[in-house]
């Protein structure tokens, strides 16, 4: 049986994942002139979901350690801006999100 | 050696009030959160905070956070500009310090100074990819 705040690691970690869908969605609307109102649309729609598992998610969890695992977003919007938007992500990059990632996860850990 | 783009003071603005609108929902978010009576129904909580002033200037800054995030979107790559929006974190825990008195903490100074060098490798790189570039 998988533990409360095991459930809780794993709702965040989905949201995570689900806001750096909703991001690509919303640079796509900016992107493309064609169909832009259904990328802002699709976009908003899965922002609402992230936030109702995020919500879901602080029941089983401290809203710190809530807080400092969804810094993991910033490492699922980089790699879905690499492969689904064929941004230039490089090496700096790379390193300017890992270190801001961890970053993030020492501030939110001690709020 | 490949030229550096030009950066666009309109990206900055943006960008910059990214930044001051996420700080500022952040404190005021907080602020609303402890001014709602703690023994109330979720239902209850909800009249509270339709009622509550500082939840409807919450209310009336997200659109204003939406728009401005579209139109830096359209002018920077989204792995450039999210990342960057973390020095929220770092305004957030300098105003805490320096007006709520609150007291720093190692760890968290740790994570500003990490916060700091990875948005100041972030800016060493091009802040857009252009369509040439994509098809690459």
């Amino acid at each position: 049986m998988i533990g409360q705040a095991a459930v809780g690691v794993l709702l965040v970690i989905v949201g995570a994942l689900l806001e750096g869908v909703a991001q690509v969605f919303l640079k796509k609307s900016v992107l493309r002139a064609a169909r832009w109102y259904l990328w802002i649309s699709l976009g908003i729609a899965i922002l609402l979901v992230e936030k109702a598992i995020y919500s879901e998610a602080l029941l089983f969890l401290d809203v710190g350690a809530a807080f400092a695992i969804s810094s993991f977003n910033l490492i699922s919007i980089t790699f879905m801006s690499r492969f689904l938007l064929r941004e230039r992500v490089t090496r700096t990059r790379w390193i300017g999100v890992c270190l801001i990632f961890v970053g993030v996860g020492l501030v939110a850990a001690r709020a | 050696m490949t030229k550096r783009k030009n950066f666009p003071i309109r990206l900055a603005l943006g960008l910059f009030v990214a930044i001051l609108i996420d700080t500022v929902l952040q404190l005021v978010w907080k602020s609303a959160v402890v001014s709602l009576p703690s023994d109330g129904s979720p239902w209850l909580n909800v009249q509270a905070a339709l009622h509550s002033p500082l939840f409807l200037f919450v209310i009336l800054l997200m659109p204003c956070q939406f728009l401005n995030w579209l139109m830096v979107l359209g002018k920077a790559d989204l792995s450039f500009a999210q990342p960057v929006t973390a020095l929220s974190y770092v305004s957030v825990f300098c105003l805490s310090v320096f007006f709520l008195k609150e007291p720093p903490d190692l760890v968290q100074i740790a994570g500003i100074l990490c916060v700091l060098a990875g948005v100041w490798f972030i800016s060493q790189t091009d802040h857009i990819t252009e369509p040439k570039e994509r098809e690459a």
